[in-house]
């Protein structure tokens, strides 16, 4: 037990702390899981939900949070990534940055020669002379991966998944409509004959694309 | 185990497989190449980078998360014309509520799980905020890694972060039901009851 721990703090300490960014991606997919374990543990305790309500409810809540995990490590890992190529390929630099690799030949002067810099197998880190701008690169490059990692977030949770969601959401609403023989309305009314604080708490229960911690 | 291993190999070294993989990297290389190079030139800019790498957690990371989310979900809510008005309003002022409260409540926590972390994963070098060595026990040294010499280096800083977030992660789905719950159900009401008012109001002086 005391072994695991010392070696979960050592793998921590190992594959983030040079990587912010990784950091994000990786404890935002977490956020997502605990998340979405809470919402399905809720529903497993809740007395007030029949075996087959439950039976129902479950499976949507998982189907719920693999939309919410898959697109919100998908984006926000590949908005990572590429950020990172563009920096570790030399695509975007700084004069620093730029100065070493001309130095090195990495940039060719003559122009009908192909530079190294932007090709795709590229990697700065692992030519010779990195200690020069080890510094340098690092924080640079942790600053990109930090913001391409914000971005990649924003964009998941606030645009891509309340879209998913809702779709999703609209599909499983007119499945239990047509599995119900309800009447079809043009819009969806609030339940009458409950109090508001009910309805309030129903849809606070009703999961949505935003995360919840 | 090793047959399907031999069929690997020998499917990775046919031709069939050898001249896909170039057509798909020089496909790869040629949108690559499309992009062009860019280089920051304002050291300000520079600078920003560095600072962002240094000082965004996660914490700050929810943060912004949290003021984005406020500029936009809850304006889709209210151009969502396939719900009645009565549901659109709740849905408006449930949407803030939760987007406050989440923000502020996931800020908080992550911001004291790291503060957390931070005090009690104290190395031989660390000093106090006066520059006194630190006498190391058991308790600030409980999330110390082995092997770790210095605190000072961003690498350290960056394993706090990461291991204050996930206890703050773990803590969040217990105040997830017992302070967020409660105290999103008290803002929507407030909300709530606000939009009504302006619009007794507006109806009053119309």
């Amino acid at each position: 037990m005391n072994l695991s721990f010392s070696n979960f703090k050592s793998t921590l300490y190992k594959n983030y702390g040079e990587n912010p960014g990784r950091m994000l991606v990786h404890t935002g997919v977490l956020g997502w899981i605990l998340s979405s374990l809470a919402q399905i543990s809720a529903v497993l305790v809740n007395d007030k939900l029949s075996p087959e309500q439950k039976s129902f409810l479950v499976p949507q809540e998982f189907a719920d949070a693999a939309v919410n995990i898959i697109s919100f490590y998908v984006i926000t890992n590949s908005l990572k990534n590429f950020a990172s190529k563009l920096v570790s390929t030399g695509k975007l630099t700084t004069p620093h940055i730029k100065e070493f690799l001309a130095k090195n030949n990495f940039i060719s002067k003559n122009p009908n020669t192909k530079d190294k810099v932007g090709n795709m197998d590229f990697d700065i880190s692992k030519v010779a002379n990195f200690d020069e701008i080890s510094t340098d690169y690092k924080n640079f490059k942790n600053g990109v991966d930090v913001v391409a990692s914000t971005l990649g977030s924003i964009l998941s949770c606030n645009i891509v998944t309340p879209i998913l969601r809702n779709n999703f959401a609209a599909r499983e609403q007119k499945k239990i409509i047509d599995r119900n023989g309800y009447t079809k309305k043009n819009s969806v009314e609030r339940p009458r004959g409950i109090t508001m604080n009910e309805f309030q708490n129903n849809v606070y229960q009703k999961y949505s694309g935003s995360m919840r911690i | 185990m090793a047959a399907v291993g031999s069929i690997y190999t020998r499917f990775t070294n046919s031709n069939f497989y050898q001249s896909m993989h170039k057509g798909v990297k020089n496909f790869e290389q040629s949108f690559y190449n499309a992009i062009p190079n860019f280089q920051f030139k304002n050291k300000k800019t520079i600078d920003t980078f560095d600072k962002i790498g240094q000082k965004i957690s996660s914490a700050e990371n929810r943060l912004i998360l949290g003021a984005t989310a406020l500029m936009s979900q809850p304006f889709i809510d209210a151009s969502n014309k396939s719900v009645d008005e009565d549901t659109r309003k709740v849905s408006v002022a449930r949407t803030i509520a939760k987007i406050v409260v989440g923000t502020t409540t996931g800020f908080l926590i992550r911001k004291g799980c790291i503060k957390l972390i931070k005090s009690s994963s104290k190395l031989e070098n660390s000093v106090d905020k006066f520059g006194k060595k630190i006498k190391l026990d058991k308790f600030n040294t409980f999330f110390s890694p082995k092997g770790v010499k210095s605190d000072k280096t961003e690498a350290y800083s960056q394993y706090q972060n990461a291991l204050g977030t996930i206890v703050a992660l773990v803590v969040m789905m217990i105040t997830n039901f017992a302070i967020d719950a409660p105290l999103t159900k008290l803002l929507t009401n407030k909300l709530v009851s606000k939009i009504d008012q302006r619009k007794t109001e507006g109806k009053k002086s119309s």
